[in-house]
C-alpha cells in the first residue's frame, strides 16, 4: 500500500488539478511531434511510393538546376533524339514539346499549357497510373484529336467540357477524343491542367520544332544512373555545351526528395520541441510547487527517518510518472491528430496520402517524455532532499 | 545513554545572535524517564531538536550511545532518527495524504521492511493505542487525540530505544493528556528511554525526573 508508486500516486491525485494540466502541457508536446513527423512520413511515403514504380525513368531537361532552382537553356533537336536511340539499355524514348497556348471553347477563351509527344510513350507514362475517366488515349495518326486534364475540363471553361466537344488550340480545331481522371498528388501537376496532344499536332500548332523534355525508358533499373550520364554526354556534345542537359533518374529524384523531407521534418522536430521545452518549464513548476506545498511533509518524512536519497526518489518517481502519462496520452493524441490532418489535408488539396506512425516515433516520444519528465523533475526533487528536517518541521 | 557536552545553539537571523542553548551538558541513562520543563523560548525544543537528531549543533556534541552524532554523515543520521527514536511532536505532523495505518507503517517502509511485515505490525501498533478501529482513517478525519495516538505508533514503528515528545499533550484536552501519559508510562515500563517536554506540572510530576530549563540552560 506504501509502496513508493503508492506515495507518489497520492500526491499527483492530491494536486489533480494541476497534475492533469502538466500531462496535457507534456502530451501536447509529445503530440505535436508524432503527428508532424507522421504527417510527414506520410506525404514522403505517398510521393516516393509512386516514384519508386517509375524507378526505370529518366527525365532528360535541357537546363541547369543550380540548388533548387531550374534554368531552361534552349531545347532539343530531333537528332538529339536520334543518337539517344543508339545508347543501349534504353528500352523507350518520348520526345515533348510544351507551350502555352490559346485555347477557345464554345467562345471563351483560355491560356493553356499543351503537351505533346509520342502517343504510345507518352500514353505509357500517364495512362496507367491516372486512368481515363471518359473516352480514350491518343494514338499516333491523331492528328487533330486530343485529351485533357480533369482541370482542362472541369474548371478553365465556363462549361464542363465533354468526349468530341471541340477546342481551338492556336486558332486550329482539334476533337476531345479523352479525359483523364482527377490525378493523385504526384500526377497532378503534369496531367490535370494540360491538354495532350500527339508529338506532330503539338509542333503543328504551337509552330515549333523544339523539343523540350526527353522521357527515357531503360531495361535495367541498376544501370539507369550510368545510362543518364551518358544521355547528358551525348547531348552535350551535340550542343558543344558542358552542362546542356540535364539527365535525372527518378532514383535520384527519390533521393532528392527524402532530402527535402527530412529538413521539412527537422522544421517541424523543431518547432516540437519548442512546444516541450515549454511543457518543462510546466513539470518543473508543478515539481517546484510540489516541493514547496510538501515543504512540512519533506521535513516529517526526514524526521521519522527517511533518507535524501527517498526523497530524491520519490520526486523524481512522481515526474516520471507524470510524464510517462503525458507521453502515452501525447502518442495516442499524436497517432490520431496525424490521420485527422492528413485525412483533412488530402481532402482539401485532393490528394491521397495517410499519415505513417511509425513505432520508432512513437518510442522516441516516450523516450523524450521521460526524458524531459526526469530532468525537469531532478531541480525540485534536489531541493527537496536537501531540506532540513528540523526546517521543515518547523513550518506549519 | 544519552550524553550532551557543552552543546551549544546559536541562531543568526541578519544582525541579531539568539542563544538558543548555552553549553549545556546533560546526561539521560538507558530506560529513563525524564521530563524537562520550562518558560516559553527557554530551549526546550531546540534541545530536543538536537538530542533527536533533527538539528545539528554550533559548538559541543550528542552522543547517543557512545557514538558522537556530530560525526555522522547525514545517511547516518537518517538511520538513528529511523531505528533508534522514535519522535512526536506537538503538531501531530502526520503526513495527511495517507490513513492511520500507511502513517504509522511509514518509517518501516523506510527502513526496508516488507509489506506484509509492516502492515502487520502496524496494525498491532494501532491496536495497542486503542485505534484499532480507526487504522483507514485519514488524519482529517480523527480528533487531536486520535491524531497524537496514531503519531506514537508511528514514532514506535521500528522499535526505537528512545521515546522523544515536544509537548505531546500540548494540543489535547486534559484527560487525553492523561492516557497519552499512560502510554508513554507503559513504554518507559517496557525499558524505554523517555524524553518529554512539557508546560505541565502535573504530567512532569510522572516523570522520574525532571529538569526545569531557562535562557537556554538547563538548571541543575
Ligand atoms: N529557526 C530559528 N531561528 C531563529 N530563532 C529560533 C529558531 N528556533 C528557535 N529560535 C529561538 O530560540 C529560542 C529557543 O526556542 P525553542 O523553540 O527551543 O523554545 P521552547 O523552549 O521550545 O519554547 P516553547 O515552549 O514556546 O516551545 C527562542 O528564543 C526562539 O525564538
Ligand atoms: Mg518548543
Amino acid at each position: 500500500m506504501i509502496d513508493k508508486f503508492l506515495l507518489a500516486y497520492r500526491s499527483i491525485r492530491e494536486r489533480r488539478a494541476r497534475s492533469i494540466l502538466t500531462v496535457l502541457g507534456i502530451a501536447v508536446g509529445i503530440a505535436a511531434i508524432v503527428a508532424l513527423m507522421s504527417v510527414g512520413y506520410g506525404m514522403e511515403e505517398a510521393i516516393t511510393g509512386e516514384l519508386t514504380g517509375m524507378a526505370d525513368m529518366i527525365s532528360v531537361m535541357p537546363g541547369k538546376i543550380t540548388g533548387h532552382t531550374y534554368v531552361e537553356l534552349g531545347s532539343f533537336t530531333d537528332r538529339d533524339v536520334k543518337d539517344l536511340q543508339r545508347i543501349s539499355g534504353i528500352k523507350d524514348i518520348t520526345a515533348m514539346t510544351y507551350d502555352a497556348a490559346e485555347v477557345e471553347y464554345r467562345n471563351k477563351r483560355a491560356p493553356v499549357f499543351v503537351l505533346g509527344g509520342n502517343a504510345k510513350e507518352l500514353g505509357s507514362f500517364y495512362v496507367e497510373p491516372v486512368g481515363i475517366k471518359e473516352g480514350r488515349w491518343l494514338r499516333e495518326n491523331d492528328f487533330k484529336g486530343c485529351v485533357i486534364g480533369d482541370r482542362v475540363a472541369n474548371d478553365f471553361f465556363d462549361d464542363v467540357i465533354h468526349v468530341n466537344d471541340k477546342l481551338i488550340i492556336n486558332g486550329e480545331k482539334f476533337i476531345v477524343v479523352g479525359i483523364f481522371e482527377k490525378a493523385s498528388t504526384l500526377y497532378a501537376s503534369d496531367v490535370d491542367p494540360h491538354i495532350f496532344l500527339t508529338l506532330h499536332a503539338a509542333k503543328e500548332a504551337l509552330q515549333t520544332n523544339e523539343i523540350k523534355y526527353i522521357m527515357v525508358q531503360v531495361y535495367n533499373i541498376d544501370e539507369a544512373e550510368g545510362t543518364a550520364e551518358e544521355i547528358e554526354e551525348r547531348i552535350n556534345d551535340n550542343h558543344g555545351l558542358d552542362d546542356f542537359a540535364n539527365a535525372m533518374t527518378m532514383g535520384s529524384m527519390i533521393e532528392q526528395i527524402g532530402d527535402v523531407f527530412n529538413i521539412i521534418r527537422g522544421v517541424l522536430v523543431g518547432i516540437a520541441a519548442i512546444a516541450l521545452v515549454v511543457a518543462s518549464i510546466g513539470i518543473m513548476n508543478t515539481m517546484l510547487m510540489s516541493v514547496m506545498e510538501r515543504t512540512h511533509e519533506i521535513g516529517v518524512m526526514k524526521a521519522i527517518g527517511a533518507k535524501s536519497s527517498d526523497v530524491l526518489s520519490l520526486f523524481l518517481l512522481e515526474s516520471s510518472m507524470v510524464s510517462l502519462v503525458g507521453g502515452v496520452v501525447g502518442c495516442v493524441l499524436g497517432a490520431v491528430a496525424a490521420k485527422v490532418i492528413s485525412f483533412g489535408a488530402g481532402t482539401a488539396l485532393g490528394i491521397e496520402f495517410g499519415a505513417v506512425v511509425k513505432p520508432e516515433v512513437l518510442l522516441g516520444g516516450m523516450a523524450v517524455a521521460m526524458v524531459v519528465g526526469v530532468l525537469s523533475g531532478f531541480y525540485p526533487a534536489r531541493k527537496a532532499s536537501r531540506m532540513s528536517p528540523v526546517e521543515a518541521v518547523r513550518y506549519e | 545513554m544519552i550524553r550532551t557536552e557543552n552543546l551549544t545553539k546559536v541562531y543568526r537571523m541578519g544582525e541579531v545572535e539568539v542563544q538558543a542553548l548555552r553549553e549545556v551538558n546533560l546526561e539521560i541513562q538507558d530506560g529513563e524517564f525524564i521530563a524537562i520543563i520550562g518558560p516559553s523560548g527557554s530551549g526546550k525544543s531546540t534541545l530536543l531538536n538536537m538530542i533527536g537528531c533533527l538539528d545539528t549543533p554550533t559548538s559541543g556534541a550528542v552522543f547517543i550511545d557512545g557514538i558522537d552524532t556530530g560525526k555522522l554523515s547525514e545517511n547516518g543520521l537518517a538511520e538513528i532518527r529511523r531505528e533508534k527514536i522514535g519522535f512526536i511532536f506537538q503538531q501531530f505532523n502526520l503526513v495527511h495524504t495517507l490513513n492511520a495505518l500507511e502513517n504509522v507503517a511509514l518509517p518501516m517502509f523506510f527502513a526496508g521492511v516488507k509489506r506484509e511485515t509492516r502492515l502487520k505490525r502496524a496494525e498491532e501498533l494501532l491496536a495497542n493505542v486503542g485505534l484499532g478501529n480507526r487504522i483507514y482513517h485519514k488524519p482529517s478525519e480523527m480528533s487531536g487525540g486520535e491524531q497524537q495516538r496514531v503519531a506514537i505508533a508511528r514514532a514506535l514503528s521500528n522499535d526505537p530505544e528512545i521515546v522523544i515528545g515536544d509537548e505531546p499533550t500540548g494540543n489535547v484536552d486534559t484527560k487525553t493528556g492523561n492516557t497519552i501519559m499512560d502510554i508513554l508510562e507503559g513504554l518507559n515500563k517496557e525499558g524505554r528511554t523517555v524524553i518529554v517536554v512539557t508546560h505541565d506540572a502535573e504530567i512532569a510530576a510522572r516523570a522520574g525526573r525532571t529538569k526545569r530549563m531557562r535562557d537556554g540552560r538547563v538548571l541543575d
